[in-house]
Parts: structure tokens; C-alpha cells; sequence
């Protein structure tokens, strides 16, 4: 249930970013950006845990756990201070020292470049350059590290949370050994596979630093407020369906990009896709007719692949090769 | 056992106790102590955010850490039920709930606190309102308040594990119930380096066996229910003589403000962590003063010494008791200041706000004439921090002067905004006419011919969700409704199918949908048809309109009652149950639906238990004595006998009848299965007789789908070989007892079911 800091305590590599970055509460506030089931909580965790009892470190570990499935956004905070240091705020971090971005496609719609600091270090999952990621990211200023981790993890057979936490521990100045051993003791049975992907990660990683050259501007952090408030909201927080339905939002990003492959010479419109589908808005069906796959609304679950009678024949579904994202 | 023993006190000590650093959270803390303290028993019933620490328990007791008896009622009233029993039977209970649990149980907070029944509830804060919102805020807290409960408050992770060890310790020192209050979210989830006793030893000694210990004057002691050699009446009926007893009750009030500093001042002796009624921080001369519960007052911490650093002293006060309610210690705290922001993650709607009055009339008494302001702020999933305590400062400082109307305001919101007037957002969806959805043959409905390609034509009631990748729930709700002719109105229960359907300010609902609460869209169910009927002989409406409520299993755990009650009454609705086997919203919880030796996040395999204990419910034969007009399971492996039997339920209604329905529904995210193999691994559930396929129509039972007619019957080793991870240890040689037993199950509830079919009596 806990980790007892039963351990003597070392002091942390006096060049690591966490001592360096720190804000006016004195913590170092990094967020991980990542989407449900990417295991970046478990993750998180063992970072924040690990490095408190070996490196007598102090601060927080606020995941922002609600109802989240798997594949909607979702994001850890982690905040680092000395010992000493009081740890009073709770909740996400809104002003982060340090971003990990386990999905570049999350980078736009979260506007992740609002609220980052100057000089901040980015980790990003993606098979760009930095300087591709750069502009993405709007970064002020501040380092950006790529890694392909979910092209690490799917050849490594682990999940996306080793490659990225390899490179932010790494980043973070912790040594590789320390979190090595920890993650081979928490999950004994993939330790393989998991240390496989740990060591490609930091290996092929790649890392680009970017002075203040007034090309992005630092912005303030993103605070939710919508356009309907307590003058317009409607009686009981009702909502009008017919001007606020779901059918217009792009939910691209829960299926990571793999959406199956569709043939229409092959199919026959059998419709049991259409039966079988994880969301009856995913597939495109017109006039009695299976015409294609609505990648906005497509969750990626193969499951009309599966049942499809003619994949078998003509393949009129297929599993898309490659990773895409 | 015996009862009214005068226990031996441990002599108060000064030998500090070793504490050992742990990193946890708060739900973890409370666990921690939950284990430490070594309670006889825990009544339990999951709710976000509280859940954890429930599980982190039973976790324990899995693991043979404790063995305290770990009991999931049927729902939160039930949990505290339990608890009372315990109580009554001179053990030691403690529970932990949130939100809606709280209000659930709120029927049996006065009783035990009027019996005199010492216990502890952890309360996890979290808003209760509707549009739902799991997130935090007070209002459970501020329920509680008269309700004859010790109320200590937690503002972080460290006073979460210590204030339940001090709980239980003043609750039986004056015979009172007493609630552990921490802020959901920002204490439960939040991952803190914090301090605990070394050896459970020490913290058992602190808080001593359970003492049968007089009250008042010595006497009115707690007595117990099992001593059968000194019969005793408990609760028994009374009129007149009430009102001594909300005396007893005030004056043990009275004692615990006695005995409190005494137990503080021990605790602080053996820990080195000293709490007290309230803390004060910053400058008690200061001019400024802001009051917030728990994690408010945290936060405003930093802003006091942000200012301090600016020269500019202010004063900063967290109640940590609010009852018995510390009114001479709050009004020294508050000191000198003039002006009071007094912070609140609720409102009293049309009135003033609880802390704020309790406050003003402490103040008013002792002739202090400062000024309060009121700020409700952090409800929702809005946070309290820095800034925000900034602003209550900023607020105390410039108040009345501001442009804002609103914010000139004694009492106000903050964190509120009024919305954008110019907003006018275009028509996306076109209402769906009855005529569009007439794909059920002609009026014949049930008998007419299945055409899925036909079918497929049927306009989706709904789409474009945010369940997880391969969901059940949505793909059987899909089937189901394609074989629902005309207009459809549908209510959800609180689960999953709700929550990834309706994020605000978005819907994935085209016909009209309601949430009303997690255990009651059943009984909402019968009071819209009811109203339907209404309209309908009155000619006002003119639409045929069919009632779908939907529920997950949890559903029609909490709300049996009310199910029976529909079913009893022959409402004319459908009631649609898909079964996943557990409380999926709430991260995979038991229910009494999922199979023997399932793992569920509060059913772990460990030396003392393997999994779920009991067999599955049966929820179809539970329904058969209330002799509706419909009763039917379905799966979407099966689609031509879920539409037709939907086609046949949406018959019934028409013909003012009840129909219940249930379908099997995969949950890849905590079954730990595939995301693709929904159907593949539903039709082995089917055809393992784990759900057999069967309806009843007026009592007479009909299996529509036999797989062993079928050759296809198979052992239910082969469903849970394909039913993921929560049911891998059933597959393991080493539980080949369990899942023999698991069979013998099945097989007899089979046989019994066949017997039935076979007669026109049974
Ligand atoms: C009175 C009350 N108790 C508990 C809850 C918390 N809660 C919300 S949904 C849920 C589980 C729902 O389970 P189920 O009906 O099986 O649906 P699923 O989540 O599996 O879709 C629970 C325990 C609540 N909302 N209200
Ligand atoms: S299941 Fe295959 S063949 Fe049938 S409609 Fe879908 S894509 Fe076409
Ligand atoms: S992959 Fe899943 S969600 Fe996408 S179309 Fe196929 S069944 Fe539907
Ligand atoms: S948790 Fe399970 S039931 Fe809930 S949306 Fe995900 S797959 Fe469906």
C-alpha cells in the first residue's frame, strides 16, 4: 500500500533540472498530458515515490482521476521541493516547469503550450524532429526531447508509459539505474520488455534546445470557461440537443489513429459492422449502404473487423498497418 | 462479552511513539488507520471519490493484514446499517462514503448518534447536485451538521490518518458517532509524503479495546445488544421523553469539547503532530482575516506568507472542529480582524452560508461587529489555490469598491462566470420523426422478420459517446433500440452509459434523456409514464411515446427495491440492464451480479479470500415472484433474438405491461480483455450457460436460444478464458475447487431453468 523511505536518502545529481526549476512556492511543477490507459498515473506514481525516498525529495502527486475511460485526455501532476519545503497547493498544475506529451495529437486541442514557463522542458511523444515539435508546441523557449515511443512500446510490447517515463526520468537528471530497478521490482512479469523499451527510449531519444528568439509567446494557462455561464445556461442545466449534440466533436484522438481499413468492393452490406460497433457513429452508413468509417468517432477496437463475414473473402475491413500518430 | 466494564485508560505517556515516513494518499491514509486502529468491521459501499480507501482495506483483509470484518451492503444505507449492527453489538465500525452516499444514509446518522452508538465515518467531500458532478465541494459536509455527529476535519493527507485515529477515540469517550471530514480529490487522490505509527501496537494502545464507558455523571453508558445474561431494549419507541434524550445528546457535546484538548495533547505527546479545534495562521492583529475548511485554508496558507513577504499582515483561520463547534477558540482566532472572508465549497441557497452565519452569530455574541463576506468557490472541478486565497484577500482589502455589481456583493461566487450573451450556436441535429424509425414490420411487430440489413436503416437514438474502445454497453443499447419502433424517451441510472454520453455542455442523446440519480430512473420511469397516461386521456398528447430506463447491474443492486416495485406495480416501461458484472463507473467495484472468484477492485485474492465470494444474482428470478408481464435476457451475440425481443417488450408497454430486460455487456477496461472480442466472448458466456437466453412472458418461462440443444454448450472455463484478466485466477489450476463450484452452479440453475421451460406450471 506505501513505500517506506526505509532507505538512506542521496542527494540528487546536483545538475538535474529539478533542482534548477523551481517557482516561487519553490516546487517543480511537471505534467504529464496523456490519454486513459496509457498508464501514465502508474507511472507518474513511481517517479514521484521512488525519487522522494531516494533523493529526499518532497512535493505532490495530483492525478486528475474523475470518470476518465480509456482513450479521453487525462493528466498527472507532479510537483518536486526540498524537504522542508511546505507542500500546501493541491490539484493539477497549471503552470508546469516540465511537460511529457504522451500524444503529439493532444498538443492542439488541449493548447498545451498554454501556461508552460520559460525555458521549459518538453518530452514529446513523436517520431518528429525537435525543431517539427518546436512550432507544434509553440515553445517560448525551453528544450524539447522526441522520442517514438509508441513505435518503442508496440515493438517493445510495452505500454507507452515505459518509453515515455524513461525519457523524463532521464531528462530529469534521475539516474537511469535507479528507475531501472524500480520499475523491474513493480512489474516483475514484464520486466523484459518493460526495461527493453526503458533503454531504446533514452537511446533514441533526440533533443533540441530553443532560445527566446520572439517567435511564440508565452501564455497564460488555459482556464475552462465556456460560452454558456449562469445568464444562459438553460433551466436545471438542461442541455438543447439539437444545437448541442456530440456529432459535431472530433474525437480523433481516443483512437489513437488506427481505424480500420474499408473496401467498399468487397463488402456486401450485410450490416453486422454496423451491429457490432463500438459506436454507432463510427461507421458511415447511407441508404442502407456501409459507405466508410468516421475516423472523428471511430474508438480503433477492431471489433467490426472481426465480425465483418467478407474480411475474410475480399477484406472488406481491415486492421491498418503501421502505426500512425 | 460483557458489558459497562470501566476500561483501563492508558496512562497518558510522553514517550514519543516511532513514526516511520510513508508516501500515500489520502484514501490510503484513512486505510492506514482503518487497519491500525483495528476495527471489528467495515460496512462499505463504493463511491467516487471515497472508494479507495475501502478497497485499500479489503485489499488488506485479501492479504490476511486484517480481519476485521469487510461487508458491501446493497448500498450506502445498507453499509451504515451494517455498521450500526456492529456497533450495537459492542464492536468497532467505521465506514467511508461520499456525496449521494452520505445523503443515502443520512436516514440512520441521527439514530445512531440519538442510540448513542460510537463509530466512525469518513467522509471523502464531494459536491451532491444535479447535473451530476463527482468532483468536490461541501455540501455533503454541511448536511451533517445537526445531525448529532463530532465532526473533525482533515485539510491534508497527514490529519486525514491522524484525525481517524483521534476519532475514534473521543467517539468513545462520550458515546457519539464522529465523522473524519478530507477533501475529495484534493486530499484523497493527492500523493503526500506524510508520517505514520510504526507499530500498529502503539496506535491500539492509544485508542484502547472499546470502552463500555458511562457517558455522563458516570452513568448512561454504552451498553451491549449481545449480553443476553442483562436483556436490554435498544430504540425503543418514544414520545414525550424525547427531549431528554437531545439533552443527553447536547451535553455529550459539551463533554467532547471537554475531553478534546486532553486527547490532542496526548496525541501530540505520542506523535510530535499537535491538532487543536482550529488553526490559526498569520497575524491574529491583522486587519484581514479568511476562513476555509480544509484544503482552502491550505492553500491560503502560501498567500498569507506571499503577503507577509509584502509587508502586509493578514490572518488566516481553518476549523478543524466543527462539532461540537469551538465558537470561544474560532472568535480568538479570528482576533482583531475587521474584515472576514469567510470561503465555502457550498452555498446555502437563499441564505446566508453555513460557516459564514455560525460565524457571524460567534461574533455577534461576543459584541465583534466585523464585517463578513461570503464566497462560495471550488465546487465542481474547480480548484482552490494561491491565487484564489489572493483574490479573498484582495476581496477583504477593496470590498465595496469594485465596478462589478456582482462582486459588491456580500455574498457572491467565485470562480462563476455569466456566458458569452451573443452565444447562439446553429442547429447540428434534426429531431427524429417516428415515421423514420418504422422498420419493424407492419404493426405485427415481434413476429415480423429480422432483417439486420433492413434494420439497419433504423436512425441511431443516440451516437458519438466516450466509452472505452469495445464497450458493451453501447453496442447492446445500439441492437436494442433497433428494434424499438417509433418515439423513444429514455432515462439512465448513473454509470458509465451516462457519463461518456452527456459531458456538458454536449449530448449524444437525439431523442429527449434524463439522468436522474444512480438508483431511481426506474421509479422516474413509472412517474413519466404515469404522467403519460395522464396526458394522453386529457388529449394532450398525441404522440405514442415508449419509456426505455437503462441501468447498469449496480443500478439494480441499489435500486432493487425499486425495481421490484415496477415490476410489482406492471409499469409500462422497459427497464434495460446491462450487465457488466461490476461498478464500472466507479473503477470496478463487486456486485452482486459478478460470478464467484471475480477480482473487482474490492475483492482481491490473497490468503484470507479468493475474489467475489458469492455466486452471481440472478436478478431474472429474483423478478419472477413480482409476476411482471415481461421478463428477458438478451446478447448481442444474438441479434435477431434481441430484436425480437425488444420488438415484443415495446408490445407489452404498449399493452400496459412491464418489461424488464437484460443483456450481458463486456467491459474490456476492467475485465482486462481484448477490445475486439465483445461478441466472441459474450456468445461463450451464452453458451457456458452463464446467461442463458430466455424470456418470461406472463409467467411462463421460454429459452429462446439452447446451446446444448445446439451441441454448442461448453464448460465456464472456456467463457472466463476469454473474459480477461478479473477472471484469470479462475483459470488457474491451483482454484480448479472454485471453478468446479462455479460450474455446479451454472449447471444446477440450468437444469432448474430447463425444468421450467419443460412446464406450464413451474
Ligand atoms: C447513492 C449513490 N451511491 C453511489 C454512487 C456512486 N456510483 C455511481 S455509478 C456507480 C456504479 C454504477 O455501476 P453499474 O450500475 O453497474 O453501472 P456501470 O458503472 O457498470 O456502467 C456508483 C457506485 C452514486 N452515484 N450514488
Ligand atoms: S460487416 Fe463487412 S461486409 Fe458487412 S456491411 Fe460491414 S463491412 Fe460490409
Ligand atoms: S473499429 Fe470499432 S469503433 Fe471503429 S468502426 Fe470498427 S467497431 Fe466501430
Ligand atoms: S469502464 Fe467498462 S463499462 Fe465503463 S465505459 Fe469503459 S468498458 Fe464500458
Amino acid at each position: 500500500m506505501t513505500t517506506a523511505t526505509r532507505e538512506i536518502p542521496t542527494p540528487l545529481p546536483a545538475d538535474s533540472p529539478v533542482l534548477a526549476m523551481r517557482d516561487e512556492l519553490g516546487m517543480c511543477n511537471i505534467l504529464l498530458s496523456a490519454l486513459g490507459g496509457d498508464g501514465a498515473n502508474m507511472a507518474a506514481k513511481l517517479m514521484f515515490k521512488v525519487a522522494c525516498t531516494r533523493w529526499n525529495l518532497d512535493g505532490g502527486y495530483d492525478a486528475r482521476y474523475g470518470s476518465e475511460k480509456k482513450g479521453t485526455a487525462t493528466d498527472v501532476s507532479v510537483r518536486f521541493c526540498s524537504v522542508g519545503t511546505p507542500v500546501r497547493q493541491s490539484g493539477p498544475t497549471t503552470n508546469p516547469h516540465v511537460l511529457a506529451v504522451f500524444h503529439q495529437s493532444l498538443i492542439e486541442p488541449l493548447q498545451l503550450w498554454r501556461g508552460l514557463r520559460r525555458g521549459a522542458l518538453c518530452i514529446v511523444n513523436s517520431h518528429h524532429s525537435p525543431d517539427v515539435v518546436r512550432e507544434r508546441m509553440r515553445l517560448h523557449s525551453g528544450t524539447v526531447v522526441c522520442v517514438d515511443a509508441t513505435r518503442i512500446a508496440a515493438e517493445c510490447g510495452s505500454r507507452l508509459n515505459m518509453p515515455m517515463a524513461a525519457v523524463l526520468c532521464h531528462q530529469l537528471g534521475f539516474p537511469d539505474h535507479v528507475f531501472r530497478n524500480a520499475i523491474a521490482k513493480q512489474w516483475p512479469n514484464a520486466a523484459e520488455r518493460n526495461l527493453g523499451a526503458f533503454d531504446r527510449a533514452i537511446g533514441e531519444a533526440t533533443r533540441a534546445t530553443f532560445a527566446d528568439d520572439g517567435r511564440f509567446a508565452i501564455e497564460a494557462g488555459v482556464v475552462t470557461r465556456g460560452p454558456l455561464g449562469w445568464r444562459n445556461m438553460l433551466n436545471g442545466g438542461t442541455i438543447d440537443a439539437l444545437t448541442h449534440s456530440t456529432v459535431g466533436r472530433d474525437n480523433r484522438i481516443a483512437a489513437g489513429g488506427r481505424v480500420p481499413e474499408f473496401h467498399a468492393e468487397s463488402c456486401s452490406n450485410c450490416g453486422i459492422c454496423l451491429t457490432v460497433c463500438s459506436d454507432p457513429g463510427g461507421l458511415l452508413w447511407r441508404e442502407g449502404r456501409m459507405t466508410g468509417i468516421d475516423d472523428r468517432f471511430c474508438k480503433g477496437c477492431m471489433r467490426c473487423v472481426e465480425a465483418c463475414p467478407e474480411t475474410k473473402k475480399g477484406h472488406a475491413l481491415t486492421v491498418p498497418l503501421g502505426i500512425s500518430e | 462479552m460483557t458489558a459497562t466494564i470501566e476500561i483501563e485508560r492508558n496512562p497518558a505517556t510522553n514517550t514519543k511513539c516511532a513514526q516511520r515516513t510513508i508516501i500515500a494518499n489520502g484514501n490510503e491514509a484513512v486505510a492506514r488507520a482503518i487497519v491500525d486502529i483495528g476495527y471489528d468491521g467495515e460496512g462499505y459501499y463504493p463511491i467516487t471519490p471515497s472508494s479507495e480507501a475501502g478497497e485499500v482495506v479489503s485489499k488488506a483483509f485479501a492479504a490476511g493484514e486484517t480481519d476485521l470484518a469487510f461487508v458491501v451492503g446493497t448500498s450506502e444505507l445498507a453499509a451504515i446499517g451494517i455498521c450500526a449492527g456492529m456497533a450495537v453489538a459492542g464492536g468497532r465500525a467505521v465506514d467511508v462514503t461520499s456525496a449521494n452516499g452520505l445523503l443515502l444514509k443520512i436516514e440512520e446518522l441521527p439514530a445512531i448518534a440519538g442510540l448513542g452508538l460510537p463509530m466512525v465515518l469518513n467522509l471523502s467531500t464531494r459536491d451532491v447536485s444535479a447535473p451530476l458532478n463527482i468532483k468536490n465541494g461541501h455540501t455533503d459536509l454541511y448536511a451533517t451538521l445537526g445531525l448529532g455527529w463530532i465532526i473533525l476535519m482533515a485539510p491534508n493527507v497527514q490529519a486525514a490518518y491522524d484525525m481517524n485515529i483521534i476519532a475514534i477515540k473521543i467517539a468513545e469517550a462520550v458515546n457519539l458517532p464522529a465523522i473524519v471530514a478530507y477533501d475529495g480529490f484534493h486530499t484523497s487522490h493527492a500523493n503526500r509524503r506524510f508520517d505514520v505509527f510504526a507499530d500498529r501496537e502503539d496506535v491500539r494502545r492509544f485508542v484502547g479495546p472499546p470502552p463500555f464507558c458511562g457517558t455522563l455523571e458516570g452513568k448512561n453508558g454504552r451498553f451491549s445488544f449481545l449480553d443476553v445474561n442483562h436483556p436490554r431494549t435498544f430504540g425503543p419507541y418514544m414520545n414525550d421523553d424525547l427531549i431528554n434524550s437531545k439533552v443527553q445528546l447536547d451535553l455529550k457535546f459539551e463533554k467532547a469539547y471537554q475531553l478534546l484538548p486532553g486527547i490532542f495533547d496526548e496525541y501530540a505527546g505520542l506523535t510530535g503532530r499537535r491538532y487543536g479545534f482550529v488553526e490559526q495562521y498569520g497575524d491574529r492583529s491583522a486587519r484581514h482575516c479568511l476562513v476555509g475548511l480544509n484544503t482552502i485554508g491550505e492553500a491560503a496558507r502560501d498567500a498569507v506568507d506571499r503577503l507577509a513577504a509584502q509587508d502586509r499582515a493578514t490572518n488566516l483561520v481553518i476549523p478543524t472542529v466543527l462539532r461540537p463547534w469551538p465558537e470561544q477558540e474560532i472568535v480568538d482566532a479570528i482576533g482583531s480582524a475587521g474584515r472576514i472572508v469567510v470561503a465555502e465549497r457550498a452555498s446555502q441557497y437563499g441564505a446566508n452560508n453555513y460557516l459564514a452565519n455560525e460565524i457571524g452569530a460567534a461574533l455577534q455574541r461576543r459584541g465583534n461587529a466585523a464585517t463578513i463576506l461570503q464566497r462560495t468557490c471550488g465546487v465542481g472541478g474547480l480548484t482552490i489555490t494561491l491565487d484564489d486565497a489572493l483574490a479573498f484577500y484582495e476581496l477583504a482589502d477593496r470590498w465595496p469598491n469594485f465596478d462589478d455589481t456582482d462582486a459588491r456583493r456580500v455574498k457572491w461566487y467565485h470562480g462563476a462566470w455569466p456566458g458569452d450573451p451573443n452565444y447562439n450556436p446553429p442547429q447540428t441535429i434534426q429531431p427524429i420523426a417516428a415515421s423514420a424509425c418504422q422498420y419493424n414490420g407492419n404493426g405485427d411487430g415481434a413476429a415480423s422478420k429480422v432483417d439486420l440489413r433492413v434494420l439497419s436503416n433504423m436512425p441511431t437514438r443516440f451516437d458519438k459517446h466516450a466509452a472505452c474502445p469495445g464497450c458493451g454497453i453501447f453496442t447492446n443499447l445500439n441492437l436494442f433500440l433497433r428494434g424499438i419502433d417509433g418515439h423513444v424517451c429514455l432515462l439512465f441510472n448513473t454509470g458509465c452509459g451516462m457519463v461518456v454520453t452527456t459531458g456538458y455542455p454536449l449530448t449524444s442523446f437525439k431523442v429527449p434523456y434524463f439522468h436522474n440519480l444512480f438508483h431511481n430512473a426506474c421509479s422516474t420511469a413509472t412517474g413519466v409514464v404515469e404522467m403519460i397516461k395522464r396526458f394522453k386521456t386529457r388529449g394532450d398528447l398525441p404522440e405514442d411515446i415508449t419509456v426505455i430506463a437503462v441501468t447498469g447491474d449496480g443500478g439494480d443492486d441499489i435500486g432493487m427495491d425499486q425495481l421490484v416495485g415496477c415490476a410489482l406495480r406492471d409499469d409500462p416501461f422497459i427497464m434495460l440492464e446491462y450487465d457488466n458484472k461490476g461498478y464500472m463507473n466507479t473503477g470496478g467495484q463487486l456486485c452482486y451480479s459478478g460470478f464467484k472468484g471475480q477480482i473487482n477492485s474490492n475483492a482481491h485474492y490473497g490468503s484470507q479470500q479468493r475474489g467475489k465470494t458469492r455466486h452471481h444474482k440472478d436478478i431474472i428470478e429474483i423478478l419472477r415472484g413480482a409476476t411482471p408481464s415481461y421478463l428477458a435476457t438478451a446478447s448481442e451475440a444474438h441479434p435477431a433474438d434481441m430484436i425480437r425481443k425488444a420488438r415484443k417488450a415495446q408490445a407489452v408497454t404498449r399493452g400496459g405491461g412491464f418489461a424488464f430486460v437484460k443483456v450481458i455487456s463486456v467491459c474490456p477496461l476492467n475485465w482486462g480483455m481484448t477490445e475486439h472480442g465483445g461478441v466472441e466472448t459474450v456468445e461463450a458466456i451464452v453458451n457456458a450457460c452463464m446467461h442463458p437466453l430466455l424470456e418470461i412472458e406472463r409467467g411462463i418461462t421460454r429459452i429462446t436460444v439452447d446451446p446444448e440443444k445446439k451441441g454448442k454448450k461448453v464448460g465456464v472455463g472456456e467463457a472466463f478464458k476469454l473474459m480477461g484478466s478479473a477472471y484469470r485466477p479462475l483459470c488457474e489450476s491451483k482454484n480448479a475447487d472454485l471453478l468446479a463450484e462455479i460450474q455446479a452452479e451454472v449447471d444446477h440453475r440450468w437444469a432448474r431453468l430447463k425444468a421450467m421451460a419443460e412446464s406450464q406450471v413451474l
